[in-house]
């Protein structure tokens, strides 16, 4: 293959990102998680900064404001401590409240994730089964609902993509998408866009202008046959759906030789 | 002239002062700058039916419950971050011992704020639809006197102890921050703004005239501090900022030692009740190893 399939999502959510945003990324640990949660994220905004978006905020934990990554050698996988302070960035929140306010709607996109999804774009962190008796107990709803409820809008990353993580209804909802669309949404008074794309190693997962879910393109030599099996809920009429777009040669340059020489964000 | 009080004590005069069933606030955040002696010494008081008010918890929470101090959690989170799950936590959740109310991330710090302002609650009106909500009778609607919208009150954090382990401190409890702080520390600020019954271990002890020299790094003034312990290193295994690193070592014993009931009883008989204090927990864990986890030679 000419590029990965962390290359392709970077490059697809690069083309989503507007000049002037502010975009947040928390700091996964994990290799999956750490690569759909933080990496990709990491790498989308710095090619949309190259290409299109000079103006582009990246939030690295949510604190460190538009970090100098070419002073790393790996990426850290300690929140607050030495490393993260010491790296060249041009603002840290150093307090909360700080130099954003999320419900005043100063965040434009985020990154999230969960064990499940659901169709209406509802995501959980917090527990498998009823929530008063769990038969798993998950780390908590930690900021997703704040992220799914006043962000602009929320790429929901899905490091993978199985039947038990794409489910009917959601066992707890710890961020809501769009019950009732988006006018569901309106009644509800959530004031940010929601959930508005689900990245997976396989397909672009979508909500359009009402808040109803498609599938916005499928991965290269992935067939439509592998969504539909391993997608716990239907997933609608296939036919007609666009392959999703491969990067340019000018993109994987940039992203390989400009944004990460040492390979510390994609390992290729 | 009358003698100023010295807010000095030991680590079990501190935890005396926390009755059983309290809500207690632990500063820092994750798994950054936690007050572990003051964790450890709650364990071995063992004290009971404890609720924890936090935003994001972590080894603190997931010791006490494993010991059996516990009987609520309020917050967003508990985990180790990169280190693994808060096993002891999702054992007592799933054996239905423990009720956890889950807040979100920045609303559960919010509740602090609303007691720093003297308020029952924290206005927000974001959480429509979400099982925060739904889950929750202490969440109240009403309707926003200005334009008649759905908004929530979110109970204020109410708590009736906070736990901080900070930098320095002078012993009538003057509390000093490092020169460079994180959310961690500013979380040890909030939650010590938030009630009148503050317990704070500190790294080292220094004189009223050094606090004078630098007042700008007092976040937490004499009068809110009312019992103050040194405690070089009272944070372990989690770090403080400038001054040590995090024991990744001790951590991971941490997270195999937790894995079973069993094991973690075996972790508790060693560190804690086989230890008499802090300091021998401490040389147990290894004098060098410590020292070694210390950022440019304990100097910030």
């Amino acid at each position: 293959m000419r590029y990965t399939t962390e290359e392709l999502l970077a490059a697809s959510i690069a083309h989503t990102i507007e000049d002037g945003e502010v975009g947040f990324t928390g700091l996964a640990t994990g290799k999956a998680a750490a690569n759909y949660i933080t990496n990709i994220p990491i790498m989308a905004m710095e090619l949309a900064k190259r290409t299109h978006a000079p103006n582009l905020t990246i939030l690295l934990c949510g604190w460190s404001h538009n970090p100098d990554l070419s002073c790393l050698d790996h990426m850290p996988e300690s929140e607050f401590e030495n490393e993260l302070l010491n790296l060249p960035c041009e603002a840290q929140m150093t307090d909360w409240p700080g130099p954003w306010s999320h419900r005043a709607g100063d965040i434009s996109f985020a990154f999230g994730s969960g064990v499940q999804v659901d169709r209406e774009g509802n995501i959980n962190s917090t527990c498998i089964g009823d929530s008063e008796h769990p038969k798993v107990q998950l780390v908590g709803p930690i900021f997703l609902p704040e992220h799914l409820a006043v962000f602009g809008r929320e790429y929901i990353m899905m490091p993978h993509h199985e039947r038990r993580n794409f489910v009917d209804k959601v066992d707890y909802i710890s961020g809501v998408g769009y019950p009732g669309g988006m006018e569901g949404r309106r009644k509800l008074g959530l004031t940010g866009g929601g959930p508005k794309y689900i990245y997976t190693p396989k397909c672009i997962f979508a909500f359009d202008e009402e808040g109803k879910f498609f599938v916005k393109s499928i991965h290269p030599g992935i067939s439509k046959k592998e969504i539909i099996e391993n997608t716990g809920f239907d997933v609608g009429n296939l036919d007609g759906v666009p392959t999703t777009p491969e990067p340019t040669e000018e993109e994987l340059r940039i992203m390989r030789e400009e944004i990460d020489p040492k390979g510390i964000l994609l390992q290729r | 002239m009358p003698e100023r009080k010295i807010k000095l004590c030991s680590l079990r005069e501190a935890v005396d002062s926390i009755p059983d069933g309290a809500r207690i606030g632990f500063g820092g955040f994750a798994v950054y700058q936690k007050p572990m002696a003051v964790v450890h010494e709650i364990i071995r008081a063992r004290k009971r039916g404890l609720t924890l008010v936090g935003s994001v918890n972590s080894i603190e929470a997931d010791m006490l419950i494993g010991a059996g101090c516990v009987s609520a959690i309020e917050t967003s989170y508990v985990g180790l971050e990169k280190f693994g799950l808060a096993m002891n936590y999702r054992r007592q959740v799933q054996a239905g011992k423990l009720k956890v109310v889950h807040y979100p991330e920045m609303l559960a710090w919010d509740r602090f704020r609303a007691d720093r302002e003297g308020l029952e609650f924290w206005p927000v009106s974001c959480l429509g639809g979400s099982d925060i909500v739904n889950k929750n009778p202490d969440i109240k609607a009403f309707d926003n006197p200005m334009t008649g919208k759905t908004m929530y009150a979110v109970p204020s954090a109410h708590i009736d102890v906070a736990v901080i382990h900070a930098y320095a401190a002078d012993v009538y409890g003057n509390v000093q921050l490092q020169p460079r702080h994180l959310l961690p520390q500013s979380m040890d600020v909030a939650i010590s703004r938030s009630c009148r019954h503050i317990i704070v271990t500190v790294e080292k002890l220094i004189s009223t005239e050094e606090i004078k020299k630098a007042p700008h790094l007092t976040a937490i003034p004499a009068f809110r501090t009312t019992h103050l312990a040194e405690v070089p290193s009272g944070s372990h295994p989690t770090p403080v900022l400038l001054v040590n690193r995090t024991d990744e070592d001790f951590f991971r014993k941490y997270v195999e030692m937790s894995a079973t009931e069993e094991s973690f009883q075996q972790f508790l008989d060693t560190y804690i009740y086989g230890t008499e204090d802090f300091g021998q927990y401490l040389n147990l864990v290894g004098r060098d190893h410590i020292l070694s986890l210390q950022e440019q030679g304990g100097n910030v």
